[in-house]
């Protein structure tokens, strides 16, 4: 009974380790989405690309991937500024439909692109690091690789969480997000801030990428599972709220582990989509958010 | 649709079932089955998401339930095959029912994200209850001609296409159409003028997933053979969709094209490009949203329009 | 309101001549100084990976074939169709091969659901399809005469496992850990069936989502039932998390079993797969470069100048069924299917992938070698009579240095 028990503890804190990567990515999506209403079905596709970048850097210039993260994720925001500025601005105001579908296109082409210029093939890196493990006691070990994961991820989420709720950056961001009219009256450049967010968004699913690389591995399809995922996240954390989408993750990523005990880890897909649809239909708000659904 | 033009409607449509005294390639003919298949899973499509406005991107649901459908009633059950295909439909019009229930009650990116998440639970499931529906490995599909099954394959397709062209072509001009497009235009409004806003579109769901049901039994048919991510994918609900959107939603004939373009262009990307084929077609699709957002038939009507009052 | 639009049925009317002209198009007949042989695989989509694998081994066995000279004197052309990983595509490329391109023969496809879609079409058309490496077991149960499969199927993987276990320690329980797609079902069903009948018990049977990132919560299921082997069903990526996360969990069967397929690709053991963690995992294998079959280092030699890397054994698989293909149109002296066909039940080739033989099924009995990962590198442990060396008990991961 007692090792049941700590099983289910082992598979929390993993849950926990896990779920910190997915709230990394959920927050890249809620801003996106909060700010911007733009519903990124390429946000795996530019994960994805975070992981290329970092591991390109690994590869070629031996830049450990916990500091390589920090340059996939300057890559991707620079990126996102651009795909904002240079795609997205022009359906800024059309139907959702369009941004689906806009955003459908640029996944096939970030995916395919990658397969044709890097191959389909997988590659993975691997250094000392990776091995270690850290024994809490003789029931509960937790991987260094995922313990660093959470630490930046943590220090990154409650970095972007203050930019979001002190900086004016942040109240231009919340300004647009709940009434885009009215704050470009109050003089904000609001497709600018659109930009910048976007990029943020990018840049922040740039560093889960990053940080996922050493426990994961690279292939052009690689982000796919993410990109509804995130969805699920920011939905369950309350749509345009960062701190929930923050929560949200880490709650995702320990139901997951659980089902995965107790049911099986084929299901823990289904879970997810489960719970996405019973918090819709219950509490369409989500947890933390506060916007009309 | 004045008399001429549902005249004109019905000799294409008569056209079209003739083709295959011309054509007797297998090969071609799976083409322009596929073609003309998805041609009517867009019209279907377009019933939600075109003049009701509903961006449903879970319409594999109700493929794969159709597709199922026909091959576990018929296998498990022993029912007979026509039997089968029926109550794979009815099977589909009441997940349409219970998914519109819940799915409904959310307006825009909601409502296609929980489309989408129906959409997989349902794939997984199938995929995790090997016992049921043979999972991964797969199940084959009964026959529903014997003897030669493309023409008559194609032949259902058009059938179908013809089916569901007529249907929203009768529904447009009613006030149940009026009621669609009122609740696309402004939800809120419609119902303040006392549109049963719910009711509607759960109504325009069953239509539409009935006859998406009808084209998930032929396929798995055609193909003999079923695998849950061949016909719950979510690729296949984005084909519809983009199908739909492509070619015109909101307009009658525009899924027919935007099927007709889609399925040619795939299959002319492939021999032309090899292994860059899915990014030619991304390209597309970011061009056609970038420069022809209402489609093709909109932007030709607009063009029309603009040429007809300009002069 | 409807916006039935005159020119909309004009252009659906060119749109339509359009297409039926385009898909009548190219209807190429056999160009009088090539032989086609069309080959479907998955150039696109999640497999891609191994249908270039595929393509790699063709084209390695294209170039010794035509530098001898071809078949019945004509240089080989392959015809290739992308299936993009979908099984109706593949469905698709039988029908353009066969009515388009007028080949006699098909080779193909990579996985067993796209093979097995391929089969009622080839039946219907009557051209022979070679299987190159779809091995579940569903695909020679159709019946079929114009089938014929190289490889050995799942069943082939656990007989040959439950064989070594019998002989090795006879342990009792066992669990299963495989995807939740066909390749993972098929290899999982085989097992189950096969193992009660050797006196294995099937404990835990864990079905996974693969590609995840974290399996631990799986793993520590399998641990606390306490099976005393593990046979995984796992591509490359996932068995590399299994077996890193497995140490993590601290699982220690006494024996570490698989369907080959990842466990048994050349990256597993290095840097590139699971490294040391690899050490000691019992697989199946259907060929391996440092295979006794003549031919084989050279094949490993020539694919590696290829492409940069060695072959797994999809690769050789690809690379013998056209050799056994070429084989079998020089025997029939003929470009028509029917007779391919029949040369094909009697061709008996030895190749660098083994003797190559169909029975009346089309099955060619493919002998299976179990490896073990000895010092990072597979070592053929069993049957006995083909062994490099003696299987090494699994010591716990606590007790590795």
């Amino acid at each position: 009974m007692e090792v049941k028990l700590w099983q289910a503890v082992q598979a929390i804190l993993n849950g926990i380790l896990t779920g910190a990567l997915y709230s990394l990515i959920g927050m890249g999506m809620a801003l996106i989405f909060g700010v911007m209403r733009i519903v990124n079905f390429a946000h795996g596709a530019f994960m994805m690309l975070g992981m290329y970048a970092t591991w390109m850097l690994f590869e070629r210039l031996h830049v450990n991937p916990y500091f390589g993260f920090l340059a996939a994720a300057a890559m991707l925001f620079v990126l996102g500024y651009a795909t904002y500025q240079g795609l997205l601005r022009r359906i800024a105001d059309r139907s959702d439909f369009m941004q689906i579908l806009l955003t459908l296109g640029i996944s096939l082409i970030l995916t395919n692109g990658v397969q044709l210029i890097f191959g389909a093939d997988y590659h993975q890196i691997n250094f000392g690091l990776l091995d270690i493990n850290v024994r809490l006691n003789s029931h509960v070990s937790l991987n260094l690789p995922w313990l660093l994961a959470f630490g930046i991820t943590l220090v990154l989420g409650v970095g972007m969480f203050l930019v979001v709720m002190k900086s004016r950056l942040g109240r231009a961001l919340r300004a647009i997000a709940q009434n885009r009219y009215a704050a470009s009256l109050m003089g904000i450049d609001v497709m600018r801030i659109q930009a910048l967010s976007f990029g943020m968004g990018l840049a922040a699913v740039g560093v889960a990428g990053g940080l996922l690389l050493p426990v994961f591995y690279l292939y052009p399809g690689a982000g796919d599972q993410f990109t509804l995922k995130a969805f699920v996240i920011v939905v369950l954390g309350g749509m345009g709220s960062i701190g929930g989408a923050a929560i949200a993750g880490v709650v995702l990523g320990i139901i997951e582990n659980l089902t995965s005990l107790y049911w099986g880890n084929e299901w823990a897909l289904v879970v997810d989509f489960i719970v996405f649809l019973l918090v819709l239909s219950l509490r369409p708000s989500g947890l933390f958010g506060s916007q009309r659904v | 649709m004045t008399r001429k033009r549902a005249l004109i409607a019905a000799a294409c449509f008569v056209l079209c079932l003739l083709v295959p005294l011309v054509v007797d390639q297998d090969y071609q003919l799976n083409v322009l089955f596929r073609i003309t298949l998805f041609a009517g899973l867009g019209l279907a499509w377009n019933l939600v998401g075109g003049y009701a406005g509903q961006l449903s991107l879970g319409h594999a649901a109700f493929f794969g339930i159709g597709a199922y459908g026909l091959v576990l009633f018929n296998e498990k059950l022993g029912l007979p095959i026509w039997l089968a295909f029926v109550l794979g439909v009815v099977a589909a019009v009441g997940a349409a029912l219970l998914i519109g229930r819940v799915a409904f009650r959310l307006r825009g990116p909601y409502f296609a994200l929980s489309t989408i998440a129906f959409a997989e639970v349902l794939r997984i499931s199938a995929k995790n209850l090997t016992s049921i529906t043979g999972g991964d490995v797969g199940v084959q599909a009964p026959a529903l001609f014997d003897t030669h099954p493309s023409q008559w394959f194609y032949v259902s397709a058009v059938l179908l296409t013809a089916l569901a062209f007529t249907v929203t072509a009768l529904i447009v001009r009613s006030r149940f159409g009026y009621w669609l497009q009122a609740i696309r235009e402004d939800e809120d409004t419609a119902m303040a003028c006392g549109i049963d806003a719910a009711s509607t579109k759960l109504r325009v769901l069953a239509i539409s997933a009935a006859l998406t049901a009808i084209g998930g039994g032929l396929y798995a048919s055609q193909f003999f053979f079923i695998v849950p991510d061949q016909v719950v994918g979510l690729e296949i609900s984005n084909e519809i969709a983009i199908i739909a959107m492509l070619g015109g939603a909101g307009t009658l004939t525009g899924p027919l094209v935007g099927a007709v373009l889609l399925e040619t262009a795939t299959e002319l990307f492939k021999s032309w490009f090899q292994e860059a084929h899915l990014l030619i077609y991304g390209v597309l699709i970011v061009l056609v949203v970038l420069f022809l957002p209402e489609g093709i038939v909109g932007t030709v009507a607009r063009v029309w329009r603009r040429r007809k009052a300009g002069s | 309101m409807a916006r039935v639009i005159r020119p909309s049925w004009l252009s659906r009317g060119v749109l339509f001549a359009l297409l039926v002209g385009v898909a009548c198009k190219a209807d190429s007949k056999q160009a009088a100084n090539t032989f086609r042989i069309g080959v479907v695989t998955s150039l696109t989509g999640s497999q891609a990976a191994f249908g270039q694998a595929h393509k790699n081994g063709y084209t390695v066995a294209i170039g010794e074939l035509n530098a001898k000279g071809g078949v019945l004197g004509k240089q080989i052309e392959l015809v290739y169709y992308d299936d993009q990983s979908k099984p109706d595509q593949a469905v698709q490329g039988v029908a353009k091969l066969v009515d388009q391109d007028h080949v006699p023969i098909i080779l193909g496809a990579f996985s067993s659901e796209n093979s097995r879609a391929m089969i009622p079409a080839v039946t219907a058309k009557k051209v022979p399809l070679i299987m190159p490496t779809a091995t579940a077991d569903n695909v020679m149960e159709t019946g079929s005469p114009w089938v014929f499969r190289i490889c050995a199927g799942s069943g082939g993987y656990a007989s040959a496992t439950i064989d070594f276990l019998k002989n090795n320690g006879a342990p009792k329980t066992m669990a299963i850990v495989y995807e939740n797609t066909n390749f993972g079902q098929a290899n999982a069903k085989s097992m189950k069936e096969l193992a009660p009948a050797a006196g294995i018990e099937i404990i835990d049977d864990e079905a996974y989502q693969s590609n995840s990132p974290d399996y631990k919560a799986l793993l520590q299921r399998v641990k606390a039932k306490e099976p005393e082997v593990v046979y995984f069903a796992s591509y490359l990526l996932d068995a590399t998390t299994l077996m890193r996360q497995s140490e993590q969990v601290g699982l220690n069967p006494k024996f570490v079993t698989s369907a080959g397929t990842g466990f048994a690709v050349a990256e597993f053991p290095t840097d590139k797969g699971a490294g040391k963690y690899a050490e000691y995992t019992l697989s199946v294998a259907q060929w391996v470069p440092s295979a006794k079959w003549a031919g084989s280092s050279e094949f490993d030699a020539a694919f590696t100048k290829l492409t940069g890397a060695h072959p797994a054994y999809h690769a050789m698989e690809a690379y013998a069924a056209l050799l056994v293909a070429a084989e079998a149109i020089n025997l029939g002296k003929s470009d028509q299917s029917a007779a391919i066909a029949d040369a094909l039940r009697k061709v008996k080739l030895d190749t660098p992938f083994g003797p190559v033989q169909f029975d009346a099924k089309g099955q060619n009995p493919h002998p299976l070698l179990v490896t073990q990962v000895q010092d990072a590198k597979y070592k053929v442990v069993w049957p006995a009579d083909v062994a490099e060396t003696k299987p090494v008990p699994t010591p716990a991961w606590a007790d590795r240095k």
